[in-house]
């Protein structure tokens, strides 16, 4: 797995969006405060169709989204 | 002045040699279900470079009878311009890696550039071949020299053809369709985990709707090693992806107890058979094999 993950496609984390302020950290991402769930679903749809990207739902409820 | 023209008899193998040759090169490019080349400029660009090979074969024999020894040294040559010709092939791919659904993966352009190039040496040993039977014949009919070298070529042809075939995956593992199930944002195939990257209700309802899978089985232990190699599964996606195309994702992912191996992806045509058969078909490549049987051998290791 660890020469798989060398190889492309390499991911780009682009945005991440979260229900708790306090998961806001830092980092390269754009990183979005969502008030409820409804909020951070559509918020999550339009950036993932506007950079042409996929999204991740953690297990924690946070989007991610990666561009690959 | 006459004394410098070159002679009938050579003639007829210079020229004989080089349509056979050529005639190799020309069967040896296939329109087959991987589409490539298809397009009239690849088939141009195959025939002329196979031309040129047969006629470096071609003219080897009248160069050794008319003791010309150094002229045979341009085989030199040709085997530099069929270097040329891979690297040609292999940049030509690699140009077009952004552009496709799914990358080649580089073991593949490799082993699609050796082809290319290994053809190019089909050509060239196919008019030597014919060139020297011509010349070994020497009948006073011509048709019969020439009979007997087309002969012999074809022979030759369809010999190293033989000798240069490669397996496909359907030759060492099984393939099968596999069962897509989404469980919230993630995505299994026979139980087997592959990837969580369908975050949204639109992803996970498009590949639960239309989404293709098929499992590859290894049917010996190690053909595992093979299977395992990502240039070689790389390989099978982009065949894959080339059979039904792409409309919305596109996955591998292994498995680590037996080895199996997952293609997935959300076609353009839904047609599991085609995608079978495009994963079936897909060559092994030449930089992941290795014999099973020499690495059993203990003849010339240490005991």
């Amino acid at each position: 797995m660890g020469r798989e993950s060398s190889e492309r496609p390499t991911y780009t984390i682009l945005a991440i969006i979260t229900l708790k302020k306090e998961r806001i950290l830092g980092g390269s991402q754009l990183a979005l405060w969502a008030e409820n769930e409804e909020q951070q679903k559509a918020m999550t749809q339009d950036i993932a169709k506007a950079m042409k990207a996929d999204v991740v739902k953690m297990k924690n409820g946070d989007y991610l989204i990666i561009r690959v | 002045m006459k004394e410098n023209i070159i002679s009938t008899d050579h003639l007829i193998i210079i020229v004989t040699a080089t349509i056979v040759g050529t005639m190799a090169r020309a069967l040896t490019i296939k329109e087959d279900f991987r589409q490539y080349p298809t397009y009239p400029n690849g088939y141009l660009i195959h025939l002329v470079t196979g031309f040129v090979a047969a006629s470096l074969g071609a003219v080897a024999i009248p160069a050794l009878m008319t003791k010309n020894f150094v002229a045979v040294t341009f085989l030199a040559l040709a085997i530099q311009q069929f270097r040329d010709v891979r690297k040609a092939e292999k940049e030509s791919l690699k140009d077009l890696e952004n552009t496709e659904s799914a990358y080649r993966g580089d073991a593949y352009i490799d082993g699609i550039a050796k082809t290319f190039e290994a053809r190019n040496y089909f050509a060239l040993i196919v008019s030597f071949t014919t060139a020297l039977t011509i010349q070994l014949v020497d009948s006073k009919f011509i048709s019969i020299n020439v009979m007997s070298g087309t002969i012999t070529g074809l022979i030759v042809l369809y010999v190293i053809k033989r000798f240069s075939k490669g397996k496909v995956l359907g030759d060492i593992a099984d393939v099968k369709e596999g069962k897509i199930e989404v469980r919230e944002s993630e995505l299994f195939v026979d139980g087997i985990f592959v990837s969580n990257l369908l975050g949204t209700e639109n992803a996970a309802n498009m590949f639960q709707k239309e989404g293709l899978a098929v499992v590859i089985i290894p049917r010996e232990e190690h053909f595992r090693i093979a299977l395992d190699h990502y240039g070689q599964r790389q390989a099978a996606l982009f065949e894959a992806t080339r059979a039904v195309g792409v409309k919305r994702y596109h996955f591998t992912r292994k498995e680590y107890e037996k080895g199996k191996i997952v293609i997935t992806l959300v076609p353009i045509i839904k047609d599991v058979n085609k995608l079978i058969e495009a994963v079936k078909k897909t060559p092994v490549l030449e930089s992941v094999k290795k014999s099973h049987s020499v690495m059993d051998t203990n003849l010339f290791g240490r005991e």
